[in-house]
C-alpha cells in the first residue's frame, strides 16, 4: 500500500454492470472467482477432514515406525513393530478372529437381508413399513446397550438358554459369551442380529428401483417368484450387494465397541480382535509403535478386502 | 478409520529437574490457586473441601475426568504447558512420566514433614521408584495416598446358614469346606466376575494367604531376578484350580462382570463374594445385617494376616508453581480430620490409628484392614507388577476357568509379560 494516499479498492475499478455481459476479461475473471468460490464451499470440509482423517492417518503411520510410549522422546524402530504383527500369535490371532466375524457380520446379513426382501417384496406392500422398522432398529441402538443386553441374553439363565429348555434342548444350554468354543459365534451372531436389517433396508431401497415392467414381462415369459427373484431382483440389487458387503466388512474388522462390552477379548482371547488389541497396547501398555503398527495393518486389510468386493460386484 | 488421534505432536527434550530445592511447611500465608486432576470421587472432592476448609487461603480447581479416559489424558495434560498442579495417581501413566520428569519428587517433603511416621510404610512403597520408573518401593517418592482399600470375601450369613455353615470360616480349609456345604446345598458357592477383576482377586486372595510376603511384593514391585513362579503361588493357582473343577466357579462367571456378581451376591444367590472394601457402601445398603467381611483365611489360624490394598494417590506436577502447597495437602491426607472424610466415603483411613465410630459391615471391614495394617500385612494388587499384566491376569484366569489353560501355563505367561517388561 502506497503511503498517504487512502486506497478505495472497492470504488476504483469494478466496471459497470450494463457492458459487463459480453466482455472477455470479466467473464475469465468470473470464472476463476467462481472457482475459488467453490473451494471455499470446500474449505471446511476439507479442513475437518484433513485434520480429522487424513493427519491422524498420517501421524499413525509414522509412528508405527517408533519405540513410543507416548511421552517420552521417541526412538527409531524400524520395522520391528510390523515384525511382532505378524509373529505375535496373539495379535495375528485377533486378526484371523476378525476375518471369522465377517461370516457372521457380512455374509449371512447380507443372505438374510435378501431372503427378507425377497419375501416383503413377494406380498406386496402391506406391513412393509413395519417389517422395516422392526428390522432396522438394531442400527439405530447404541452398540453399548446391544451388548449388554446381549450378555444378560446369553447368560447361564438368560433368556437364549430358557428357550433352548423350553424347547427341550437343555442339553445344549451353557452361558454362551463363557464358552471357550462357542463366545466367538455367539459374539458373531450378535453381529449378524445388528447386520442383517442394515442389509435389507439397502436391499428394499434397491429393489424399489427396478423398473416393475420386467418383473412382468418376466411373468409373461412364465417365470415364477424364484426365477424372477433369481433374474431380475438380484441383478438389480448388484450396486447395494456391494455397498453392503464393504460396510458390513469394514465393521467386522473393525469391531471394538461390542466386544468391549460383551466378553473384552475373553475367555482366555478367543474373541480378540484387532481394535481391542490397538486399544490395549497404546494405552494399557503404553506401546504406541505396536498399536499404531497393528492399526496400519488392520487398515491395509480392510482396504485389500473391500477393493476385492467392489472388483467382484463391478458390472460387467 | 483406525487411528491413535490421542498421541501429541512427538515432544522431546530430555526430562527436566523434578527436584525442589527449598521446601516449606508453612503455608498459612500463600495465597494460591492451584488445580488438581482425578477420576476417583469419593474421596477427591470430599478431601479437596476439608483441605481448603481448614486453609481458606488455597483454592483449588477440580478437573474430573471418567476413569477410562483419565489413563489416555493425564500422560497428555501432565507434560502440556498448561499441567495441573496435582493429579492422582495412576501406574500406567506414571511408568512414562517419571522417567521424563513430568512428576515432582517428593523426598525433600517427606522428610521435612517425616511421611514415614505417618503414612503406613506399605502404602508408600508402591508410590516409590526409581528414576526410570522400573522398579518400586525403592528410590523415591513420587506420590501420596489419600485413601487406602483393601480386599477381603464379603459373606451372606443368612445363606451359609441355609447351607448349614455355622461360623465364617478362620482358615483355608475351613473356607474349602463351606464351599463344599454350598455346593452340596445347590447353592451358588460364590459370585465371580471373570470378565473383569473379579475371577483373579480370588486366586490373588489366595495368595495372600498362602504365600510368602516378600516374594510377592518383589515380583509385583520388579525387583530383579524375581518370579511368580513359586510353590506358594503354584498351591494358590492349584486350588483355584480345584475350585474350578469341584463346581465352586461356575464357567459362566467368564462372561459375568464384576457389577453382575455383585447383584448377584446382593439378591442372595451366593455365599461369598471376594471383591474389596469400595463395594462394602453397596453391599450394607442392600443387604443391612445379612453381610459380613473377613480375609481370606490362611492355613493357620494364627497367622499374620496379608491382604492386597492399593489407594487412592495424588502425585504433584513438576511444573507446578506452588510445591509447598501441594505437599501440604498430600500432608493433610494422613491426619486426623482426613480420617473421617477417607471413612464416611467408604475407603480406609490412612491413619490407621485414627479413632472411628463405624459399626455394622463397615467396621468390620476398618477392622480387618488395621489388623493387616499393624502387621504391615498390605501388599499392592498383582496387575500393577507390569503395565500389560492385567491382560494376562483375567485371560488366564478365564482360561483356568474355561479348562483351557492349566495352572502352569497361567504361571508362565505371568512371569513371560513381568520379563518382557523388565528386560
Amino acid at each position: 500500500m502506497s503511503d498517504g494516499a487512502p486506497a478505495h479498492p472497492h470504488t476504483t475499478p469494478a466496471p459497470a454492470p450494463t457492458h459487463g455481459a459480453g466482455g472477455g476479461r470479466p467473464r475469465r475473471w468470473r470464472r476463476v472467482r467462481t472457482g475459488l468460490k467453490g473451494w471455499l464451499y470446500l474449505l471446511p470440509a476439507l479442513a475437518v477432514y484433513g485434520g480429522f482423517a487424513i493427519y491422524p492417518a498420517l501421524s499413525t503411520f509414522s509412528f508405527s515406525f517408533l519405540d513410543w510410549d507416548g511421552v517420552q522422546p521417541p526412538t527409531w524402530a524400524g520395522v520391528e513393530n510390523y515384525t511382532r504383527v505378524v509373529t505375535d500369535p496373539l495379535l495375528a490371532g485377533a486378526i484371523g478372529n476378525g476375518l471369522v466375524l465377517i461370516v457372521f457380520f457380512s455374509f449371512v446379513p447380507i443372505a438374510v437381508g435378501l431372503l427378507m426382501t425377497g419375501l416383503l417384496t413377494a406380498r406386496g406392500g402391506r406391513g412393509t413399513t413395519f417389517y422395516r422398522t422392526v428390522y432396522f432398529l438394531p442400527q439405530v441402538l447404541p452398540l453399548v446397550a446391544v451388548g449388554t443386553t446381549w450378555r444378560w441374553l446369553y447368560s447361564g439363565d438368560g433368556a437364549v438358554n430358557e428357550f433352548l429348555g423350553a424347547v427341550g434342548l437343555d442339553g445344549l444350554t451353557r452361558s454362551w459369551l463363557a464358552d471357550y468354543h462357542f463366545a466367538l459365534i455367539a459374539l458373531g451372531l450378535i453381529g449378524t442380529w445388528c447386520m442383517s436389517g442394515l442389509c435389507m433396508v439397502l436391499f428394499m431401497s434397491g429393489a424399489q428401483k427396478i423398473d416393475p415392467a420386467l418383473h412382468e414381462a418376466a411373468a409373461l415369459d412364465g417365470a415364477g417368484r424364484m426365477r424372477r427373484f433369481r433374474h431380475v431382483t438380484l441383478p438389480g440389487l448388484r450396486k447395494e450387494i456391494s455397498i453392503a458387503g464393504v460396510i458390513t466388512t469394514i465393521a467386522a474388522l473393525a469391531s471394538f465397541d461390542l466386544v468391549y462390552v460383551t466378553t473384552n477379548g475373553g475367555p482366555a482371547g478367543q474373541t480378540n480382535v484387532p481394535a481391542l488389541l490397538v486399544y490395549r497396547l497404546a494405552f494399557n501398555e503404553g506401546d504406541i509403535g505396536a498399536a499404531s503398527a497393528l492399526a496400519v495393518v488392520l487398515t491395509l486389510l480392510v482396504v485389500a478386502l473391500v477393493s476385492v468386493i467392489r472388483l467382484l460386484a463391478r458390472e460387467k | 478409520m483406525l487411528t491413535l488421534t490421542a498421541c501429541a505432536a512427538l515432544s522431546g527434550g530430555s526430562a527436566q529437574d523434578n527436584t525442589p530445592d527449598d521446601v516449606s511447611t508453612d503455608i498459612s500465608d500463600t495465597e494460591a490457586t492451584l488445580t488438581l486432576a482425578f477420576a476417583d470421587d469419593p474421596p477427591t472432592h470430599e478431601l479437596v473441601e476439608g483441605f481448603t476448609a481448614m486453609y481458606p487461603n488455597v483454592n483449588i480447581e477440580l478437573q474430573q475426568t471418567q476413569f477410562t479416559d483419565y489413563v489416555k489424558t493425564i500422560s497428555l495434560s501432565m507434560t502440556s504447558d498448561d499441567a495441573p498442579d496435582i493429579a492422582q495417581y495412576n501406574p500406567g501413566a506414571m511408568r512414562s512420566l517419571i522417567p521424563g520428569g513430568h512428576i515432582l519428587n517428593l523426598d525433600p517433603y517427606a522428610e521435612a514433614y517425616a511421611w514415614d511416621e505417618t503414612f503406613p510404610e506399605a502404602t508408600l512403597e508402591p508410590l516409590q521408584s526409581n528414576e526410570e520408573a522400573t522398579e518400586f518401593a525403592t528410590g523415591s517418592l513420587y506420590a501420596a495416598p489419600g485413601a487406602l482399600s483393601v480386599l477381603g470375601v464379603f459373606h451372606n450369613t443368612e445363606v451359609m446358614e441355609e447351607a448349614g455353615v455355622p461360623e465364617p470360616p478362620a482358615t483355608l480349609e475351613d473356607f474349602e469346606a463351606a464351599l463344599e456345604l454350598a455346593h452340596q446345598a445347590d447353592i451358588a458357592p460364590m459370585s465371580v466376575g471373570g470378565l473383569e477383576v473379579g475371577g483373579f482377586q480370588i486366586w490373588n486372595a489366595l495368595l495372600n494367604g498362602l504365600g510368602d510376603r516378600d516374594d510377592y511384593k518383589d515380583w509385583v514391585y520388579g525387583a530383579e531376578g524375581a518370579t511368580i513362579e513359586t510353590e506358594a503361588a503354584a498351591e494358590a493357582t492349584e486350588t483355584f484350580h480345584r475350585w474350578v473343577e469341584a463346581g465352586y466357579v461356575p464357567e459362566s462367571a467368564n462372561a459375568t462382570s464384576d457389577n453382575d456378581a455383585r447383584a448377584e451376591f446382593v439378591d442372595g444367590d451366593s455365599m461369598f463374594l471376594v471383591t474389596g472394601n469400595w463395594a462394602a457402601f453397596e453391599l450394607e445398603a442392600e443387604m443391612g445385617d445379612d453381610v459380613g467381611f473377613l480375609l481370606m483365611p490362611g492355613t493357620a489360624v494364627d497367622q499374620a494376616p496379608v491382604a492386597s490394598g492399593g489407594s487412592v494417590a495424588y502425585a504433584v506436577s513438576s511444573h507446578t508453581e506452588h510445591p509447598d502447597v501441594a505437599a501440604a495437602f498430600l500432608n493433610y491426607l494422613s491426619s486426623v480430620e482426613a480420617a473421617e472424610i477417607q471413612l464416611a466415603t467408604g475407603f480406609m483411613p490412612v491413619d490407621t490409628q485414627a479413632p472411628t465410630e463405624s459399626y455394622g459391615l463397615l467396621n468390620e471391614v476398618n477392622f480387618g484392614f488395621s489388623t493387616v495394617a499393624d502387621n504391615e500385612g498390605i501388599v499392592p494388587f498383582p496387575d500393577h507388577a507390569a503395565p500389560g499384566m492385567i491382560d494376562q491376569l483375567t485371560p488366564g484366569i478365564q482360561g483356568l476357568i474355561s479348562g483351557s489353560a492349566t495352572p502352569e501355563e497361567f504361571l508362565a505367561s505371568l512371569q513371560a509379560e513381568w520379563e518382557s517388561h523388565h528386560e
